[in-house]
């Protein structure tokens, strides 16, 4: 292979690149927003008694979970405007469609995490004489909350990393400049590198955060 | 003459059902009534049903059928399908578990004081304070601020002892509490129930520590195949024993312990 590598084609393009990975920020921010509270509401009708509350709920966990990311986001981007006419911003409709997405998997967090409060816990409150609101508030979700957090955490980085599928719809996210910058320069080595060393450089110490955070959970 | 004691009676059990789905029958009627003031400690082989009939009187078990009275009043009963408990006199009942319920997230004295605050509306000083002076006498005075993870085991069920005790429990129930110890904490544990029991505190405990019933009980229930078999002082139950079946888990049990 005959091929000179020019980082400089990169380096000298860093601004749109930049403009993008805020997009992807944005993105990343907004969705675990959405994720991190809607999820929450979610997993809280997961586990409710009623089926009217739990079923539809149930249904839009398996929705998200056993459908293919980028199907989501496309059928999102060009089904939602038609049947229900609405037109939004690219960024805005990105981080519905991530949002919805990270939401089902954060419910899934909340619901192990409340599930794997021990029983014992439970009856320890009612011996205790705590009322049913009282053991929520005061046993569960205190411990619940607090054992979804690494779990949360890779979920949030991981729709980091998923925010580059809305590249394809046309948003202007990292992957989307960095596509273009290849294309107008020709040096798609050079530049997808530069991209995924971006990626990396994000991911990797919130990843090594989460290891941190579950070695000292499991000490204590 | 059962009827005169009806009235003085702290616990009072009549015709106990209580099965776990439609084939498993733990308890087929069991009667037990429990004066004020007395240690009852209940024995008999896994499967018993000991430890349910522990969890049924904390109110923590739906029951197929009978009744239980506590303190004279009706606490318990099987209505048809349902279990109607008096919460309100559950309050007074309070237990200690097998396996350690301190709640991770709360340091000792937050774990002490969290129901006497939510479910009496005390003030957090004078929760702390009570929950102070028990854990001195508890010999656990300098632990009010370190975390359940730091403590050992028999340290955190010496804290749930204290923990039920800021209820103020007009009866104590001790589901194998040692069980889970290892051997050089169980007597730490046993001696802060010895001193609960010294101090008149009504306690009914399952126990496999023969020794510790021995000294603890002032009554021993053999307990078997969901049915009371014996009922009587600790010296007749474990040292003679008048049913075959007692005897038979007695010798058995010391065979093993010897």
């Amino acid at each position: 292979m005959d091929y000179t590598l020019d980082l400089g084609a990169v380096t000298r393009n860093m601004g749109p690149l930049m403009d993008g990975l805020w997009v992807t920020l944005q993105l990343t921010l907004a969705a675990n927003a959405i994720g991190v509270i809607a999820g929450f509401a979610l997993a809280l009708l997961t586990t409710s008694k009623l089926a009217v509350l739990r079923l539809p709920a149930m249904l839009f966990v398996e929705f998200f979970r056993c459908t293919p990311a980028i199907v989501q986001i496309v059928w999102f981007f060009y089904c939602v405007p038609m049947i229900f006419n609405v037109f939004w911003g690219p960024v805005f409709m990105g981080i519905v469609a991530l949002g919805l997405n990270l939401t089902a998997f954060n419910a899934e967090a909340y619901r192990a995490s409340i599930q794997a409060v021990p029983r014992e816990h439970l009856d320890a409150g009612i011996a205790l004489g705590l009322s049913p609101t009282q053991r929520v508030l005061n046993i569960v979700l205190p411990q619940a909350l607090r054992n979804s957090v690494p779990v949360l955490l890779t979920n949030g980085i991981g729709i980091f990393q998923q925010s580059a599928l809305v590249a394809i719809v046309g948003v202007a996210d990292l992957m989307y400049q960095g596509k273009t910058l290849a294309t107008a320069t020709y040096r798609p080595i050079e530049t997808f590198t530069v991209v995924a060393l971006i990626y990396l450089a994000i991911s990797y110490p919130v990843g090594q955060f989460v290891n941190w955070l579950e070695r000292r959970q499991s000490y204590s | 003459m059962a009827d005169m004691r009806d009235g003085s009676a702290l616990v009072e059990i009549r015709d106990l059902h209580k099965s776990y789905g439609p084939n498993i029958q733990v308890l087929k009627g069991l009667n037990i009534q429990m004066m004020p003031g007395e240690r009852v400690v209940v024995i008999g082989p896994s499967g018993g049903g000991k430890s349910t009939l522990l969890r049924v009187v904390m109110g923590l078990e739906q029951i197929q059928g009978g009744s239980v009275r506590f303190g004279g009043k009706p606490y318990i009963s099987a209505k048809g399908d349902k279990t109607v408990i008096d919460t309100e006199l559950r309050k007074q009942i309070g237990m200690v578990f097998q396996h350690y319920t301190l709640f991770p997230h709360l340091s000792i004295m937050e774990n002490l004081i969290l129901a006497p605050r939510k479910v009496h509306g005390e003030s957090r000083a004078s929760a702390r304070e009570r929950g102070q002076k028990i854990l001195e006498r508890f010999g656990l005075g300098a632990k009010a601020d370190a975390y359940p993870s730091q403590l050992s085991g028999g340290q955190k069920q010496r804290v749930a002892i204290a923990r039920a005790l800021m209820l103020d429990p007009k009866l104590m129930l001790f589901d194998e509490v040692t069980s889970a110890l290892d051997p050089e904490l169980v007597a730490e544990v046993e001696a802060v129930i010895l001193q609960l029991a010294e101090s008149g505190m009504p306690m009914m405990m399952v126990t496999h520590d023969m020794w510790f019933a021995r000294n603890v009980a002032s009554r021993v229930i053999f307990c078997a195949g969901g049915v009371v078999v014996e009922d009587g002082p600790p010296e007749q139950v474990l040292g003679d024993p008048r049913e075959e079946r007692t005897r038979e888990f007695i010798n058995r049990v010391f065979h093993i312990k010897a």
